[in-house]
């Protein structure tokens, strides 16, 4: 009883941390030059394909822990719910540092705002999967995840070479 | 506990099934259907038709053509294939159909660009091929007209293409290689003819036929001039998926994820849209069979 009580307050203390540190960021990422913002979208997709890596390695069986799996989708959970005008502030497409975001992302706005609110149902869905803890329905909810990635990275990414 | 994982994994999409006995060339069956429209689709999917014979930016009709695919020789323009009879293949008959996906032979005579993968095609069995248009026409008919390719000179002159055929077409399916399973005779199959894979994952020659040396070894100029990865047995970066586990290229083929996370974007990511996450698992644990034999090139 008191365990739960500490790691419930643990797991409450370090989300407020994120939510400190994250909005610190979100309140500079206004002022931030273009390069630095292109810098910490690398470092939000990072993340976010950090967590589907983890899910994927424990999908092919290959070394991740039932834990890691639920770490990582909760990673891909997090990044889903942030607003994509942080993550891709005008000004921030290929030509500014190494942005691999093409200038149609922003010509088309209402479609990629329309890709980026696909990932959040799907993520809950991975996330519920692997709390339900069956491989076959974690699978599927991976695919369907990526799906949701594949469709901006199809239309707005520039090819990485 | 793990008797329940186990059993878990053995549902899953992504496990891989030991070899079967037909042969390469051969649809499976798509579900309980077994005719010859159901055996099209699954081909139509393999073959990755609908991709280049959609204008989808533009919002044309599916397989009513009108695509822009932009290369080193100019932008082509795909044609109709739906059953209309002025614009598209309605009326063609089963040879007109053979001889154009396997000799580019079109039915008035005149020679088709080689931007149609039909030097891939060729391979494609009597059986499949018939399928395959079988399906087509069960499709919606669209009235849209073709639209002229853009091409430069020299390689705008139609008049040369059979001269290009003669270099670059060996017209016809190869037979299986008995002393390789099943599996592997399959993946060629899946990999060579149907889902042309060398078309993006090899070089080009100055003439635009595939550079048969540098077979799937990456194509710095790939379509739209995007760089190509090669898919060789090279475990080096770029070059090859021989550091790839084989759960690693089945997640891949199945859902586009790389070993990193990432996910493919581009025209790999309308492969695996439209392409090999509708395969079955046995053939994408095929493809990823013979994938594993093609020698390494640096």
């Amino acid at each position: 009883m008191s365990n739960r009580v500490v790691n419930v307050l643990a797991a409450a203390s370090v989300a407020g941390l994120m939510f400190t540190l994250f909005g610190m960021s979100a309140g500079t990422a206004g002022a931030a030059d273009p390069a630095e913002q292109v810098k910490d979208r690398q470092q939000t997709m990072k993340k976010l394909g950090g967590g589907m890596g983890a899910v994927a390695k424990f999908v092919k069986n290959e070394g991740a822990t039932a834990e890691d799996a639920a770490k990582g989708a909760e990673a891909v959970l997090a990044v889903s719910k942030m607003d994509p005008k942080k993550i891709f502030p005008e000004g921030t497409a290929v030509g500014v540092a190494d942005s691999a975001a093409k200038p149609e992302l922003w010509k088309n706005w209402t479609e990629a705002q329309k890709y980026w609110s696909a990932v959040q149902p799907a993520a809950e869905k991975l996330d519920a999967a692997i709390k339900g803890g069956d491989r076959a329905q974690i699978a599927q909810a991976l695919g369907a995840t990526s799906k949701t990635c594949g469709s901006c990275h199809e239309d707005f990414r520039v090819k990485k070479n | 506990m793990r008797r329940v994982l186990t059993a878990a994994a053995l549902l899953l999409p992504l496990a891989f099934a030991g070899g079967s006995a037909r042969a390469a060339g051969e649809a499976p069956p798509n579900g309980a259907a077994n005719d010859a429209v159901s055996r099209g689709a699954y081909l139509f999917n393999a073959a990755g038709c609908l991709g280049c014979h959609t204008d989808e930016k533009g919002g044309g009709q599916p397989l009513a053509g009108g695509r822009a695919l932009a290369t080193p020789f100019g932008i082509f323009y795909t044609p109709n294939i739906t059953p209309d009879p002025v614009n598209g293949i309605g009326r063609w008959s089963d040879a007109d159909f053979i001889r154009a996906v396997r000799e580019g032979v079109r039915p008035d005579g005149a020679a088709l660009f080689p931007a149609f993968p039909y030097a891939s095609y060729t391979r494609m069995t009597d059986r499949d091929l018939l399928d395959l248009k079988a399906y087509l026409l069960s499709q919606p008919a669209a009235s849209t007209a073709n639209k002229p390719h853009d091409l430069t000179p020299p390689f705008s002159w139609r008049f040369l293409v059979p001269a290009w055929q003669w270099m670059y077409l060996t017209p016809g399916p190869v037979p299986d290689d008995p002393a390789r399973p099943a599996a592997w005779n399959r993946g060629r199959y899946l990999v060579d003819a149907l889902g042309h894979c060398a078309e993006c994952h090899s070089p080009r020659t100055q003439l635009g036929g595939l550079d048969a040396d540098r077979y799937l070894a990456g194509n710095p100029q790939g379509p739209d001039n995007d760089k190509v990865p090669g898919i060789t047995s090279s475990k080096t970066k770029g070059k090859g998926i021989g550091g790839w586990s084989d759960g690693d290229l089945a997640l891949f083929l199945e859902a586009g994820l790389t070993p990193d996370g990432d996910v493919a974007g581009g025209a790999m990511g309308e492969v695996v849209r439209n392409t090999t996450s509708k395969l079955t698992a046995d053939d994408r644990a095929a493809i990823v069979a013979y994938l594993r034999t093609v020698p390494a090139k640096e």
